[in-house]
């Protein structure tokens, strides 16, 4: 990212002056700094602190339990369990979001006709949060009066517990999670093959390049700063994806869609529990996981890509 | 960004603060939760209108029913006491919210909270008991149902004041049955029976899709406790929670086992719907006609008439044998006062309102609105109570249901602290018998388990 | 349709005609596979419009209706009496409203001071706003609904808001945008006597309007799809977020999908107008310097 010039103003002896700018560059950080300290800073500690208390019946931390909650967590089924259906859930989510859109954008490039106005139709789903994403597909998938299972009757086929039976859950959830991520990441890859010098494509093609080959040779190498940024991007969201869940499944049925942060809402907020110790906890557990798949991702993946 | 846009958003921020400060809720002086409660006299001498913030969890054909309750209530005190009903959600929800409202020390003026929060309630001190009203006001319970009085009665004080009580039922849909050559006039009686008739009341299309299935409910706790509860066995220790506080859970019994391997394995031979663990979406099923027999409470009832397009007919609560011996227990919810951040006149208006909906007429207006019992007894004499009964026959079985249900700890249902946990436990354990990963002793049994810390930490917590 | 499809064929006359028929069947496998993945991706999106207009019969038949035989709008009154749409709409507009403008005034003055004025431990500085970036929400959110909670801002605006006024990623993004202003016109504006709050807010703010728009959608949309936060620190419909309203919408009228539908599509014409009409507008405004 080259850019001229940096920097302040060239030091000189101007002592007040300097003194002054100095000033005013510390009061011009102040308030996103005391924002930082008081809402990620101090609650980063408090996490740490009440993940190693106990807690009386509205959550206030009652006595010192040392990493008492960590090893019950690390003995605990349910929790192993938690870990495997978020790792899961990311790898569900995050590869067939990103490579999904991959397909569609290439074929899109595959000079059809009416691009246009495909793409915005891959596009749609953008417009959608996650809750009311969540909400439609709830409608999609209730077992007694869904759509999903109207047309399925259609083809003779039985009703299915998309969200009940515990083969299913977990997958509906993630289906209906790259759905809701398709159209952001047909937005950034278009952009991605919009920015791709049109003479290099050129080149290609009086080479004979085309179709698969052209996909294959050009624009995914080039569309790699694309591709690595949404897989990050995907990533980070995924392990902090709470909504669907927490509309689609409340975790259930049996766990099988509990994922790290619904679990966290579970202990702290859900059927009145206030077990901010547990929950706490797991909030550290959280907070190292996203930073690990951050360094991961960084270390690894960036220096697979070709930036453009 | 025009200048345009960001002066629509500068008042926008501006509107925004303005309207934060009237939705503060206000603080009064107010007793604390020290057992007292104010007379009549808090509310004479209050200026203006007390407003009673009420959350509630009534949906559909209920929600109808409370409003109008609380639009004649409102009617009747105009210029006094005006009452706000605000939905929160489910009964865990209007706990989970109001657990938030504890911490965030805003409680509404009164809540509705169901059967299984009362050791909650009790412990989060917070509330004002209905004894201490009726006592202030030598008010006579007697009329309201025993059996109903015994479940929100704690070291002998009335705690809160029933309101919607229910005890479940067995739906039947009649013209699934004279399909099957069954007679709705004979329904199943125990679980045995009620499985064989569920097998034939199943249909499958010509490609073998099942059309209709024999059985369908909830994956709801609720349902477990009351088979528990009715096999005279208790779900916790204490009698219940009854002489002490509960320290273990005691469902992982034969008789809770039995219970749920009988649920899963109708499940897993496909003669029963699995809807999950929302209400509603069994409920719809049922409606729909996609499941001939159903488990409900008696508050869904008025719902059922007025949606399904075949006769609904009601039936008591299965039975896991003959040799049971007890009946179910109440369930539904009771209304609570809140005490501590509330002025006297509101607490006071909060008990008027409470008093209102606890009269003959409101009960019966209630029962033939919802379904759910009349709480006072008087209700059943109301003249259009008797004419609803005599069109709607479906009514009255819950209401014998009731009167043969005699008081003993196992009928009175545990009272547990953390009793919403024990319940999702057990719908866990249910989960996984259909499932088949495990078998529903070792599911029960592995739930009693996973809730023991839960327990301790709760009894812990309040000494 | 045709006429256009005319048009776009004519345009690309020259090119196709080097159409060979091996490639016929590529065409045909590719229109084919899109094909299948517009119903895919639009259905839901179809169906959400089309039921919330389909009366309670028709949605609840068999096999499903997909297109409305009769079209109502009791679906639209019904869910604007369940919950109160208007003002939660209105309470998504004010947070989101004011988390935006406040990141952005925040952002601005921090980035200015990490460009254009001496400051000891820059690195250090700015290290830490790198590093809030990293930090899950989720991760804090305990401490955080105590926090404010304690401070009774629980169910108020400003405990939606609060948490949000400052932002690493807007720093790190206008820090990019700033350092990129050119240093002559930099010194022109000092030699023309233009201290640095007038050169801020003169000269480089609106130089920058289009990094700022950018970071603005980016945290407005953000702002305005939170769910975990709202959820647990509002109490009241009156004081909850639209996403919040459709949830507890679903769950008062779970067995009524026309009105749940309706809900949906209402609390969708903001969005959805911005990705009809304004695509090109969004793609800027959230890959924002993520991909130079």
């Amino acid at each position: 990212m080259p850019g001229p010039t940096p920097g302040p103003l060239p030091k000189g002896g101007r002592g007040r002056r300097d003194w002054g700018e100095r000033t005013l560059a510390w009061a011009f950080l102040l308030p996103s700094l005391a924002v930082f300290a008081l809402f990620i800073g101090y609650p980063l500690g408090r996490t740490v602190y009440l993940s190693t208390h106990g807690n009386d019946l509205f959550g206030a931390p009652s006595r010192y339990v040392g990493m008492r909650h960590y090893t019950d967590l690390l003995a605990s089924a349910e929790f192993h369990k938690t870990l495997v259906t978020t790792l899961l859930f990311v790898l569900l989510t995050v590869g067939p979001g990103v490579f999904g859109a991959l397909g569609l954008v290439l074929l899109l490039e595959s000079r059809v006709r009416g691009v246009r106005w495909l793409r915005s139709a891959f596009a749609l789903p953008f417009a959608f949060s996650v809750a009311s994403a969540s909400v439609v597909f709830s409608v999609f998938f209730n077992p007694a009066i869904g759509v999903l299972n109207g047309l399925l009757s259609q083809f003779g086929a039985g009703p299915v517990g998309w969200l009940t039976d515990q083969r299913y859950a977990l997958l509906s959830v993630c289906a209906a999670t790259v759905w809701m991520n398709l159209g952001y990441n047909v937005l950034v890859l278009s952009a991605g093959v919009g920015s791709i010098p049109q003479e290099t494509v050129e080149a290609a093609r009086l080479d004979g390049a085309a179709g698969w080959r052209l996909a294959r040779s050009i624009t995914v190498p080039l569309l790699g700063p694309h591709l690595f940024f949404l897989v990050v991007v995907s990533t980070i969201n995924a392990l902090q994806s709470f909504g669907q869940i927490h509309i689609l499944t409340q975790g259930g049925p049996d766990g099988a869609t509990r994922t790290l942060v619904y679990s966290v809402y579970e202990k702290a907020f859900a059927y009145g529990s206030s077990d901010f110790g547990t929950a706490s906890a797991q909030a550290v557990v959280l907070l190292m996981v996203v930073l690990a798949c951050a360094g991961v991702q960084f270390g690894v993946l960036e220096r697979k890509v070709h930036y453009a | 960004m025009s200048k345009w846009s960001l002066r629509l958003a500068a008042a926008l921020a501006a509107a925004g603060l303005a309207l934060t400060a009237c939705s503060s809720s206000s603080s009064g002086s107010g007793s604390a939760a020290d057992g007292t409660a104010p007379g009549p006299q808090a509310l004479d001498q209050a200026q203006g209108v007390t407003t009673v913030t009420f959350w509630h969890a009534m949906t559909g054909q209920n929600a109808t029913a409370l409003t109008s309750l609380v639009n004649a209530f409102n009617a009747a005190h105009q210029g006094k006491i005006e009452v706000k009903p605000l939905f929160q959600g489910s009964y865990d929800d209007v706990i989970a919210k109001y657990k938030a409202s504890v911490q965030q020390k805003a409680t509404p003026s009164l809540v509705q909270v169901y059967d299984i929060g009362t050791r909650f309630m009790i412990d989060s001190r917070q509330t004002v008991p209905a004894q201490a009203f009726v006592d202030k006001d030598s008010y006579a319970l007697d009329d309201i149902e025993p059996n109903i009085r015994n479940y929100y009665t704690v070291g002998g004080k009335l705690a809160s004041m029933p309101f919607n009580s229910s005890m479940p039922l067995l739906y039947l849909n009649t013209d699934a049955f004279r399909e099957a050559g069954l007679d709705p006039a004979k329904p199943p009686r125990t679980l045995a029976e009620l499985g064989e008739a569920a097998k034939k009341l199943t249909t499958k299309d010509a490609s073998g899709q099942t059309v209709r299935y024999g059985f369908g409910a909830a994956v709801y706790g609720w349902f477990v406790e009351e088979l528990i509860a009715e096999s005279g066995t208790l779900y916790c220790d204490q009698d219940n929670g009854r002489t002490q506080k509960a320290g273990k859970v005691l469902f992982d019994s034969a008789q809770g086992a039995q219970a749920v391997q009988w649920w899963a394995d109708l499940v897993k031979g496909g003669y029963a719907a699995n809807t999950g663990r929302v209400p509603a979406d069994a409920q719809a099923a049922f409606k729909a006609g996609k499941v001939a027999m159903h488990l409900e409470s008696t508050g869904v009832l008025r719902g059922y008439t007025e949606a399904a397009k075949f006769t609904v007919a009601t039936a008591p609560y299965p039975r896991l044998t003959d040799a049971g011996q007890g009946g179910p227990a109440i369930g539904g919810a009771s209304l609570w006062i809140d005490g501590p951040g509330h002025s006297a006149a509101e607490q006071r208006a909060s008990w008027e309102f409470v008093k209102f909906l606890s009269e003959p007429a409101q009960q019966a207006a209630w029962h033939t609105g919802t379904g759910y019992f009349p709480v006072n007894r008087k209700a059943l004499d109301d003249p259009k109570d008797k004419e609803w009964l005599a069109k709607y026959p479906q009514f009255q079985t819950a209401i014998d249901e009731l009167h043969a249900t005699k008081p003993t700890p196992a009928t009175a249902g545990c009272l547990l602290g953390v009793m919403p946990q024990a319940r999702k436990n057990v719908e866990t354990a249910i989960e996984q018998t259909v499932s088949g990963a495990k078998t529903a002793q070792q599911a029960l049994s592995d739930a009693a388990k996973d809730l023991q810390p839960a327990i301790d930490s709760y009894n812990s917590s309040v000494g | 349709m045709s006429a256009t499809r005319y048009a776009l064929a004519e345009t690309r006359t020259v090119r196709e005609s080097t159409f060979r028929v091996r490639e016929l069947f590529g065409r045909l496998a590719v229109y084919a596979l899109l094909g299948a993945a517009v119903v895919t991706v639009a259905f839901p999106v179809y169906y959400a419009f089309a039921g919330a207009v389909m009366g309670p019969s028709e949605l609840s038949s068999y096999p499903p209706a997909l297109l409305p035989h009769s079209v109502t709008g009791r679906n639209f009154t019904g869910a604007v009496q369940a919950i109160p749409l208007g003002r939660q709409y209105l309470n998504s507009a004010v947070t989101a409203t004011a988390i935006t403008l406040a990141q952005l005034l925040t952002s601005i003055l921090a980035a200015y001071a990490f460009v254009f004025l001496p400051l000891r431990w820059r690195a250090a500085v700015f290290a830490v706003f790198l590093a809030t970036l990293m930090v899950p929400w989720e991760a804090v959110i305990i401490p955080n609904y105590l926090t404010l909670s304690g401070w009774g801002l629980g169910n108020t605006y400003f405990g939606l808001i609060l948490p949000f006024l400052a932002s690493g990623f807007g720093t790190f993004m206008l820090r990019q945008s700033f350092r990129q202003f050119p240093a002559e016109l930099r010194d022109a504006a000092r030699i023309d006597g233009a201290g640095h709050w007038r050169f801020l807010w003169r000269i480089l703010v609106p130089l920058n309007k289009p990094s700022l728009a950018a970071i603005a959608i980016y945290v407005f949309l953000s702002a305005w799809n939170q769910y975990f936060w709202p959820l647990i620190i509002t109490r009241t419909a009156q004081m909850q977020t639209l996403q919040i309203g459709l949830a507890s919408l679903r769950d008062a009228e779970r067995a009524d999908p026309g009105l749940i539908l309706a809900g949906v599509v209402l609390s969708l014409l903001p969005t959805l107008a911005l990705v009809v009409f304004g695509q090109r507008f969004i793609v800027r405004g959230l890959t924002a310097g993520a991909v130079r």
